[in-house]
C-alpha cells in the first residue's frame, strides 16, 4: 500500500504544479501587484524548493494535517469531514439500494434469457444509458419537485432527522440513474456463469432450475460481482457533482471541484490522499469478501 | 439485442414472477418516498417577516479582511460596519455616515481626515467580551482593524484599498514581516486623538478614500474577538451591524446562512431622500423610520440555475435574478411575462455597473505594435449581435470603459472604433499591412471552458473569419486562465471588471501603467499621455475639470483600441409582491436592512405559486 501511496503524492504533486496554475496569482486577487504575489508565495510557501514543498505533502500525509484552505482559509479536515456526511448520506442509500435490486433484477433476466422479458430489460437499460445524466436530473427536477410539489426542490438540512426530506429525490434519481449500467453489467456477468460445466452438472443431477441459480449460480458469480461493487465504490465518495449542486447537498464532490477550479492546493492533496485510501481499502475489502464467498480463496 | 442473441433461450419463462417481484419493489419505493415526504409543509408563516435571498455561489468566510468576492462580501456586510455606506435611494451613488457621526473633516490640502465616530455603538454580544457584552467601539478598533487589513501575514486580497496610501502604513507592514513592529507600534497616518476621534494621514490626495471605506474591507472587527478566535475568526463574526450569526451552527457550510436582526443595533434610519420618482414608487413610505425591519435573514447558497430559478418561482426566495434559459418565459418585450406579473411579480432591471471585453495582449510583437490592425478588430466585432445572442439583449454596447451609473458615464457618446462597420474593418486591415487578411498572423483566444464562453469565443472567431483573419481558440480552466493573463502569455481574452465604488477611476485605472498585469490592467497597456493624464484626475475631486479630463482618457483608450469594449450588463430579476422598500444598488450590499416583508401578503400571494 505504501508504494502506491508514494505513487499518488507524486503524480498529485508534479500533476499539479505543471496544470494547477500559479496559486500566488490566484489568490493576490484583482488588484493584485508584483510584491502582493511574491508575499503570497511565501505565505503560501510556494517559495520553497519543489523538494521541500514535497516533503511538506508527505509530512502532511503521516500526520493528517492539512492545514486550512488556500480559498477559504477553513480547516480542511472539517470541511471533508462536512462534505463526507453529507456525500455518504447521499450515495450510500442508493448504492445499496440499486446494487440489490440489480442483481435481482439481472438474476431474473438470466433466469428468463432470451425470453421478452429479457431482451425487454435490455432494450431499457441500453435506453437508460444512452439519456444524458442532466436530462434526468433537470426532467425529475421539475416534474417531480417543482410540477408536482412531491419533494423540496432543492435544500439540505445538517441535521440526521432532518436531510432524509431532501435527499428522496436525489436518491431517486442516483437510483435510476445507475440502474442501466449496474443491470446490464450484472447481467454479462452472471451469463457467463450459467453456461459453466458445473452448472450442467447441477442440472444433471436434477436439480430444480431456482436451485441452481440460488445455490449455484448466484454463489459463483460472486466473485466478479464483488469486484465490479468495488471498482464502483469510490463514487460513494466522490459523489455526484452534478446531483450535489442542483438540489443543494453540500456534499464532497462540489468540494473538490471549487479546489480545482480555485488552485487551493492543500484540499486537492487531502482529497486525493483521502481517496487513494479509500480505494485501497475497498480493494482490501474485496479481497477479504472473496475468501469468504469462495474457500478456495485464500488470504495470504 | 445482439446480446441476448449470443445466447439460447430458456424453455422455461417465469414471465409471471418476475413482474410480480418488480412490480412490488416499485411499489414499495414510491410508497416510502411518498411517506417521507407526504406530508407536505405549510408553506408560509402569517407572522414569518423573514427575508429569503439567494446567492449563485458558496460563501468562504466570514471575516472583513477575506470579503474578496461578492457572495461572501454580501453576507459580511450584513454583520460589520465601517465608517460610510451608501445612501440607498439615491442616484447617483451618495455616501453618508455609517459608523461616523458625520462626514470627515478633510483638510485643505486633502491628505489629513478627521473622523468622528458614533458613541454609544457597541458591538454584537459576544463571549469575547467581559460577561459576554458588546462593549463600545473606539475610534482604535479603526487603526486596528485596518493594520489588520495591512498585515502581510494575513494575505488580505483588500489591502489594496490603503496600499500607499497611508502614511507610514506600508513600513508599518514591513517591519511586521521583519517581526520589528507589532499591533501596538504607532502608524503616522493612524491616530486616534481621543476614543471617537480618528485622523487619517496620506501620502498623497486620494479622492477614492470615502468610496474604499464604504467597503467590507474596512469594517470594523473587535480585537477581543480576533484574539479570541484566532483562525477561527471567520466563522465567528462580531461586528456592529444590523444582523448576527447568533451561533456558529446557523452557518451550514455551502447550503445556507440565517442571520438575525441585532437587537441592540445603533440608531439607524430609513432615508429621507431619494432619486427622483422614488416618492411615488412609495419607496420614502418608511423615511426616517429605524432600520432593520426583518428579524431573520436567510443566505441560501444554490449554484444551479435551475434550482435557484424554481425555488425563486415557488416563494422560496423574495427576490432571484432571470437565468438566461428562462430568459424568454420570463421576459416578453422587456416585460414581465403577464402569467407571472399575475402573481404579483415584478421585473428589476438595473445596470450591473460593470464592463466586458476582449483584451489584447498589448506586449504581444503582432498587436500590441499594430494600432490599425486592433481597430480592425474592433470594428469587425458586433458587440449588439453578441449582447442579443449572448445575454438574450441583456446589455447596452460598450462604447468605452465606464458603465451606465458610473459619474462620467456618457450616453451620446460613440466609439468610432467600436461601431461595428464590415467595410470600415476591412479597410482598416489594409492599412494596417494585411489587405483581405493575407498575411495576418493567425491569433489566439483565451476563453474559459464553459460553454457560454466558448460559443462567444467562437462568435469572435466567426466575426474575424469575415474580415481574413483566423483565430485559434483555446480552452481554460480558471487557473490556467488567470495565469495566462497575469504572465503576458495570452494573446487575446475575454473578460470583465466590475465596480469596486461608482467612480470612473475604477475602470481608467485598467489602463494605468504601473497597474499593468499582474495588476488590474490585464492588457499591459502603456501610454506615457494617458498615465500623464490618468495621474492628474487622481489629484482632483468629482466634477467638471475631472470629467473633462476622463473624457481624454475614454478617447485615448478608444483611439488605441486595447480592448474590443463588448457589453456593459443589465442586472434582471423578479421580485414578489410582498417585499417592500425593494430598490436594487449594485455597489452597496446592505440592503437587507432596508426591506420590509408583509408576511400577511406572503401567506396569501404564495399559497397560489
Amino acid at each position: 500500500m505504501i508504494p502506491i501511496l508514494i505513487g499518488v503524492t507524486f503524480l498529485t504533486f508534479t500533476l499539479f504544479n505543471l496544470v494547477g496554475g500559479d496559486p500566488a496569482i490566484r489568490f493576490a486577487g484583482k488588484h493584485a501587484t508584483v510584491e502582493r504575489v511574491a508575499e503570497i508565495r511565501a505565505e503560501l510557501g510556494l517559495d520553497r524548493s519543489v523538494g521541500e514543498q514535497y516533503l511538506f505533502f508527505v509530512k502532511q500525509i503521516v500526520t493528517f494535517d492539512y492545514g486550512r484552505s488556500w480559498a477559504t482559509k477553513q480547516e480542511i479536515s472539517t470541511m471533508i469531514t462536512d462534505g463526507l456526511g453529507a456525500t455518504l448520506s447521499l450515495t450510500v442509500p442508493s448504492f445499496v439500494a440499486s446494487v440489490a435490486f440489480c442483481i435481482l433484477l439481472a438474476l431474473f433476466a438470466v433466469y428468463g434469457r432470451g425470453t421478452i422479458l429479457d431482451r425487454g430489460t435490455v432494450v431499457v437499460c441500453l435506453g437508460l444509458l444512452s439519456v444524458s445524466s442532466l436530462v434526468y436530473i433537470l426532467a425529475l427536477q421539475y416534474v417531480l419537485a417543482f410540477q408536482g410539489g412531491l419533494f423540496p426542490i432543492s435544500g439540505w438540512d445538517p441535521s440526521w432527522t432532518g436531510r432524509w426530506e431532501y435527499l428522496v429525490l436525489p436518491w431517486i434519481i442516483l437510483f435510476v440513474l445507475s440502474l442501466g449500467p449496474n443491470i446490464l453489467i450484472y447481467r454479462t456477468v452472471i451469463m457467463d456463469e450459467v453456461f459453466q460445466d458445473y452448472v450442467r452438472t447441477a442440472r444433471a443431477k436434477g436439480l430444480a432450475e431456482k436451485h441452481v441459480f440460488a445455490k449455484h449460480v448466484l454463489k459463483n458469480a460472486m466473485i466478479p460481482i464483488i469486484t465490479v461493487v468495488v471498482i464502483e465504490m469510490p463514487v460513494l465518495i466522490t459523489g455526484s457533482v452534478l446531483i450535489e449542486n442542483f438540489f443543494g447537498i453540500p456534499g464532497l464532490g462540489g468540494t473538490v471541484i471549487k479546489a480545482l477550479n480555485d488552485s487551493d492546493f492543500p484540499v486537492i492533496k487531502a482529497f486525493t490522499v483521502i481517496s487513494a485510501m479509500a480505494y485501497m481499502i475497498f480493494n482490501l475489502l474485496a479481497d477479504v469478501l472473496y475468501s469468504a464467498v469462495d474457500p478456495r480463496v485464500k488470504l495470504s | 439485442m445482439a446480446l441476448s442473441k449470443a445466447y439460447p433461450a430458456r424453455q422455461f419463462r417465469p414471465r409471471g414472477q418476475t413482474a410480480t417481484f418488480v412490480q412490488v419493489l416499485l411499489a414499495g419505493a414510491v410508497a416510502i418516498a411518498l411517506a417521507i415526504t407526504g406530508c407536505t409543509k405549510k408553506r408560509f408563516d402569517e407572522n414569518d417577516n423573514s427575508l429569503n435571498l439567494v446567492l449563485r455561489a458558496n460563501v468562504k468566510g466570514l471575516d472583513p479582511i477575506s470579503a474578496n468576492d461578492l457572495y461572501s462580501s454580501t453576507v459580511i456586510a450584513q454583520m460589520y460596519e465601517g465608517l460610510l455606506e451608501y445612501n440607498y435611494l439615491k442616484r447617483p451613488f451618495t455616501l453618508q455616515p455609517a459608523l461616523a457621526e458625520a462626514m470627515p473633516e478633510v483638510s485643505k490640502d486633502g491628505l489629513t481626515y478627521t473622523f468622528k465616530i458614533k458613541k454609544g455603538v457597541k458591538f454584537h454580544d459576544n463571549a469575547a467580551f467581559k460577561d459576554g457584552k458588546g462593549r463600545e467601539i473606539t475610534a482604535q478598533d479603526f487603526i486596528y482593524s485596518w493594520k489588520r487589513l495591512a498585515d502581510p501575514r494575513n494575505a488580505s486580497e483588500g489591502f489594496w484599498i490603503f496600499d500607499g496610501k497611508i502614511k507610514g502604513l506600508n513600513e508599518w507592514a514591513q517591519m511586521v514581516k521583519a517581526e520589528k513592529a507589532n499591533y501596538d507600534t504607532p502608524v503616522e497616518g493612524l491616530t486616534a486623538t481621543d476614543s471617537n476621534t480618528l485622523v487619517v494621514k496620506l501620502t498623497g490626495v486620494y479622492h477614492q478614500l470615502p468610496f474604499v471605506l464604504a467597503m467590507p474591507f474596512a469594517s470594523i472587527v473587535p480585537k477581543e474577538a480576533v484574539e479570541k478566535y484566532g483562525k477561527e475568526f471567520l466563522n465567528n463574526p462580531v461586528g456592529t451591524g444590523p444582523f448576527v450569526l447568533e451561533k456558529p451552527t446557523d452557518w451550514v457550510r455551502n447550503s445556507k446562512i440565517t442571520l438575525k436582526k441585532n437587537p441592540s443595533y445603533r440608531p439607524a434610519t430609513y432615508p429621507t431622500e431619494g432619486a427622483p420618482g422614488d416618492a411615488e414608487k412609495g419607496l420614502l413610505a418608511d423615511a426616517g423610520k429605524q432600520v432593520p425591519f426583518i428579524d431573520k435573514l436567510v443566505f441560501n447558497e444554490i449554484v444551479e440555475d435551475q434550482p435557484r430559478w424554481q425555488n425563486g418561482l415557488k416563494g422560496n426566495f423574495d427576490w432571484f435574478d432571470i437565468p438566461k434559459d428562462n430568459f424568454e418565459n420570463a421576459v416578453k418585450d422587456n416585460k414581465i411575462a403577464p402569467e407571472l406579473g399575475a402573481k404579483g411579480m415584478a421585473l428589476d432591471v438595473t445596470p450591473a455597473l460593470d464592463v466586458t471585453y476582449i483584451g489584447f495582449n498589448m506586449t504581444d510583437k503582432e498587436l500590441g505594435k499594430n494600432k490599425l490592425l486592433r481597430q480592425a478588430i474592433s470594428k469587425a466585432f458586433d458587440s449588439k449581435t453578441y449582447i442579443q445572442k449572448f445575454l438574450n439583449g441583456r446589455g447596452v454596447a460598450a462604447q468605452g470603459p465606464i458603465p451606465p451609473g458610473v459619474d462620467a458615464y456618457d450616453d451620446v457618446y460613440k466609439n468610432p472604433n467600436a461601431e461595428f462597420d464590415l467595410a470600415k474593418a476591412k479597410e482598416l486591415l489594409a492599412k494596417a499591412g494585411f489587405p483581405e487578411g493575407k498575411g495576418a498572423p493567425e491569433l489566439t483566444y483565451e476563453a474559459l471552458s464553459d460553454a457560454t464562453a466558448r460559443q462567444g469565443a467562437e462568435f469572435f472567431a466567426q466575426s474575424m473569419a469575415a474580415i481574413g483573419i483566423k483565430v485559434k481558440i483555446n480552452s481554460n480552466t480558471w487557473p490556467q486562465f488567470q495565469e495566462k493573463i497575469k504572465g503576458q502569455k495570452a494573446q487575446i481574452f475575454g473578460i470583465a471588471w466590475g465596480a469596486d465604488y461608482p467612480d470612473a477611476q475604477n475602470f481608467f485605472q485598467l489602463f494605468y501603467s504601473k497597474n499593468k498585469t499582474p495588476g488590474p490592467n490585464d492588457s499591459s497597456f502603456t501610454n506615457l499621455e494617458f498615465d500623464k493624464l490618468y495621474e492628474e484626475s487622481l489629484k482632483l475631486p468629482a466634477g467638471e475639470e475631472r470629467t473633462k479630463l476622463y473624457r481624454k482618457l475614454r478617447d485615448i483608450v478608444a483611439d488605441e483600441s486595447p480592448w474590443v469594449f463588448n457589453a456593459h450588463r443589465l442586472g434582471y430579476r423578479l421580485v414578489h409582491g410582498w417585499v417592500g422598500n425593494f430598490k436594487w444598488t449594485e455597489v452597496a450590499n446592505d440592503y437587507p436592512k432596508y426591506i420590509r416583508i408583509d408576511a400577511k401578503k406572503r401567506a396569501e400571494l404564495g399559497s397560489k405559486l
